[in-house]
């Protein structure tokens, strides 16, 4: 499975999710997690080898698209040049953390990131994924501390976080392909 | 609002472009037409460090202005008001960057940072030799056991000016980052803002204010300050910024401050000038002696009115360097106390 076959699948994915994501981030933000998210990829599909993830972070634009292409960007080193997944994720994971002052709990994409990140040192892509779908989940019941969130009522609880969704459905993706290849 | 544009989609580029063909100092980048960079000047990168800095247009002449000899190797410009995403900073950093390193300036606003840093980290994954400098100075933003949380403000331009110089010197990189610190560290602004600017892409105003209110401690997008005071005489809101500025950090009797008036795009020179013949008086009544100062409009927000006191506390060498020559296009000529006698 080349990147480019990624970037377009993942692409078709975010054209069909859009308007959910949209609806999943109005309850939190200002709802345009899909529209950003869908931008960034249309860009990228059209990239050259080495380049998506980069032209990414040009069109999504913002913090979110800057952090997004973080994941991105080890996603397709991984594709394109056979570089470790479990380490290129540990590196994004940490890098978000950093940049974006989060940590797992937060409410964020790091809540779906995190574990997927563990559980792929220990285990495969099909259990990270599963790993990520359970983190996913759990931020309905936390309370955002970092980013938009921070501001709406009781910090969002009650609300999946969108970061969280569209992070699992990257790596789901991923699992998907990889095990069709 | 009437504003002179062509599109709202080409108003960035169509700026860049009329600044480029203006100005000999400056040209577009190689890499990516976002990036300004020196064309006359321009030194061996693998001998000379080299500044760059990241930001989002509608800000003009900062900081594309001050590309040139003897301070800023690159600018990388953003859309309107917003930062530069990270790949475009890394193309600006890949443009610039040689052997002697170079850093990456920061002005600390959250787009700017995390962008800024994830192109430095994209970078020296590349090989390149970077490091960020985070730069913040508006004490409204946070108090002063919380610096580090302050919000980039005007007094910025002394790092700029001051690393500028000493990087033309051939300053390594390792100490252009302490100098850097140091300077940032002796710096504090204060704004006042009296009249919103008004954004080229809504046509809208950017905040609210009634006539007879002054907002203190305003960003430079219109954020909430830390209090609004009645107009009057300027030289009651000069004397209220001043004893904050030097509360925050205080300067002894005998003591020194290079000053910066910034005006925000909307507020006259008529009025630059006197706030500088108030602030000038009431440093002198506390005993400071106030030099070199820089009184205009350098940092704006389209045509906001409003105006920051921006004060640092040099030592002789930062005093040195905030005087030397250099010769871009918007930073103006810095009188030396030699040429003022």
């Amino acid at each position: 499975m080349s990147a480019e076959q990624y970037f377009t699948a993942l692409h078709a994915m975010a054209e069909a999710e859009m308007a959910r994501l949209n609806a999943l981030d109005a309850a939190l933000g200002d709802g345009d997690h899909g529209t950003t998210l869908l931008r960034g990829l249309t860009r990228a599909k059209g990239a050259e080898d080495g380049a998506r993830a980069k032209a990414f972070m040009r069109a999504s634009g913002g913090a979110s698209g800057t952090l997004f292409g973080l994941v991105l960007h080890e996603i397709e080193q991984h594709l394109e040049a056979g570089a470790p997944l479990a380490e290129g994720l540990a590196r994004a994971e940490a890098r978000i953390c950093d940049l974006g002052q989060v940590k797992p709990g937060d409410k964020s994409m790091v809540d779906a990131l995190s574990p997927a990140v563990a559980a792929l040192q220990s285990g495969d892509l099909p259990a990270a994924v599963a790993a990520a779908e359970q983190g996913r989940d759990a931020t309905v019941e936390m309370t955002a501390r970092r980013g938009r969130a921070q501001y709406v009522e009781a910090g969002g609880k009650g609300h999946i976080d969108p970061g969280a969704v569209s992070l699992t459905m990257m790596l789901a993706l991923l699992a998907e392909t990889e095990g069709a290849a | 609002m009437k504003k002179l544009f062509n599109s709202a989609e080409t108003m960035v580029d169509d700026m860049i472009d009329g600044y480029v063909s203006a100005c000999p100092q400056v040209t577009r980048g190689t890499l990516d037409p976002r990036v300004v960079i020196r064309r006359q000047g321009a030194k061996n990168p693998d001998e000379k460090v080299t500044l760059l800095i990241g930001n989002g247009a509608g800000h003009e002449p900062i900081a594309m202005g001050f590309v040139g000899r003897g301070l800023l190797d690159a600018n990388v410009v953003g859309d309107v008001f917003a930062a530069p995403s990270a790949d475009l900073i890394l193309d600006g950093i890949r443009e610039v960057t040689g052997q002697a390193g170079s850093i990456l300036l920061i002005s600390q606003h959250s787009g700017d940072v995390i962008n800024g840093r994830a192109a430095t980290m994209l970078a020296e994954e590349e090989g390149l030799n970077v490091r960020p400098l985070l730069m913040y100075d508006d004490i409204s933003a946070a108090p002063p056991e919380r610096r580090h949380d302050r919000r980039g403000a005007p007094g910025t331009m002394f790092v700029y000016k001051i690393l500028g110089a000493a990087a033309e010197e051939g300053l390594g990189q390792d100490a252009l980052m302490r100098l850097g610190e140091a300077v940032r560290d002796r710096t504090v602004t204060l704004a006042a803002a009296v009249s919103p600017g008004i954004s080229p892409l809504s046509g809208q105003p950017m905040f609210s204010l009634p006539d007879d209110e002054i907002f203190l401690g305003m960003g430079v997008h219109g954020e909430p300050g830390v209090g609004r005071v009645k107009t009057g005489p300027v030289r009651d809101l000069v004397a209220e910024m001043v004893e904050r500025l030097l509360a925050d950090r205080p300067i002894a009797e005998g003591g020194r401050a290079a000053v910066i008036i910034n005006g925000m795009g909307g507020t006259t020179q008529m009025e630059l000038w006197t706030v500088w013949r108030e602030t000038e008086a009431e440093l002198r009544r506390r005993g400071i002696t106030p030099l070199s100062p820089m009184v205009g409009s350098y940092v704006t927000t389209q045509e906001m009115g409003g105006v920051s006191i921006s004060l640092l506390e040099p030592d002789d060498e930062m005093l040195r360097l905030w005087c030397a020559p250099q010769d871009s296009p918007a930073f103006p000529h810095i009188h030396s106390e030699d040429d003022q006698s």
